[in-house]
């Protein structure tokens, strides 16, 4: 029998019947030296990405994570009861130190989009790379020089670019203080979502972490948000067999 | 996608989105088991970096693991979702 596998838990899940799985299906629990893992039978060879399946993967992990905080599988993880006690058996060490790692927590999220352009923009003029200037040097330089300046403006602004959206990361890092057990952030500021952030928080903060960062959003009006949470811990999880 | 794309896109969407960068980016793997078809795919959500960053992120993860196949080095098989990628060519 195929199963679709939704997440490992260190507790019995509360009211799985509750909640629809993929296809419909009930989820059931199924236990493996003391580790319960959240499934529901599926006779397909592949789980199509579609909305009513991905919405129905994040509720029954969501369920459990009212309850408790998962360990969640990635969407789309197909199995059988043999494979998954073979696996939960070969990685138990993994998976009881992600166990206390995320324990009494959820994961919260902060992207970030600024006008890439602009700030560019910004940063020539503070270098001095502006249309009339690169003119001028170009005309007064030889060739090779020319073209080595460039390059060294090129990478002054790539330098300055990546400065700033360090500065933001510190800041963000700076405003949520202790509120956050640990983050994973992802820089690329050469894009217009340049900042994705994933927060590890205790339940017990959250809204302390909430209170932050409402009061950090507002002093930056160049920036633009967007928060979500709580998610099971997908950024704090990741585990390969 | 400026502000004003952002304002357009219905709340359903960024959550289907958000939901999106979570489930298929990150989590627990068993390694050769996750099977996600893109075929007859209902989503259409080009130009959010979010949902082509876990594409490709897939799409790598999918490469890797068949090199790793064609050179011997891995006994697991090509998975489905693997082959839905190669066919719809995305």
């Amino acid at each position: 029998m195929r199963l679709y596998a939704y997440c490992l838990c260190e507790d019995e899940p509360a009211a799985l019947e509750a909640v629809a799985g993929l296809n419909g299906a009930k989820p059931r629990t199924i236990y493996s030296g003391g580790i319960a893992a959240v499934v529901s039978d599926y006779e397909d060879e592949s789980a199509p990405l579609t909305r009513d399946n991905v919405f129905a993967h994040e509720r029954v992990v969501g369920h459990v994570l009212a309850h408790t905080t998962p360990l969640p599988f990635r969407f789309g993880t197909l199995t059988s009861e043999a494979q998954l006690d073979d696996y939960i058996g070969e990685q138990r060490e993994s998976l009881t130190a992600m166990f206390v790692r995320v324990r009494g927590c959820v994961e919260m999220s902060v992207k970030i989009i600024w006008d890439v352009d602009s700030i560019k923009s910004e940063i020539a003029d503070s270098i001095g790379e502006t249309p009339a200037s690169l003119k001028a040097s170009s005309d007064a330089e030889g060739r090779g020089t020319s073209f080595l300046t460039m390059k060294r403006r090129e990478i002054l602004g790539g330098e300055a670019l990546e400065s700033r959206a360090g500065e933001v990361a510190a800041w963000i890092r700076d405003s949520l203080g202790d509120t956050v057990e640990q983050d994973a952030v992802r820089l690329q500021p050469g894009e217009r979502l340049f900042f994705a952030a994933a927060h590890l928080v205790k339940r017990a903060r959250l809204d302390g972490y909430r209170e932050r960062l409402a009061r950090a959003r507002v002093q930056r009006e160049g920036l633009h948000f967007l928060t979500s949470g709580p998610w099971p811990p997908y950024s704090f999880t990741h585990l390969r067999a | 996608m400026n502000d004003l794309d952002l304002q357009r896109l219905e709340e359903s969407d960024l959550s289907l989105l958000e939901t999106l960068d979570h489930v298929l980016n990150r989590g627990l793997v068993i390694a050769g088991e996750v099977t996600i078809s893109v075929a007859n795919v209902d989503l259409l959500f080009v130009g959010l970096n979010v949902l082509l960053g876990s594409v490709e992120t897939m799409r790598e993860n999918l490469g890797k693991r068949n090199r790793l196949e064609e050179s011997g080095e891995a006994g697991t098989p090509r998975t489905s979702a693997a082959r839905s990628l190669e066919r719809e060519g995305t």
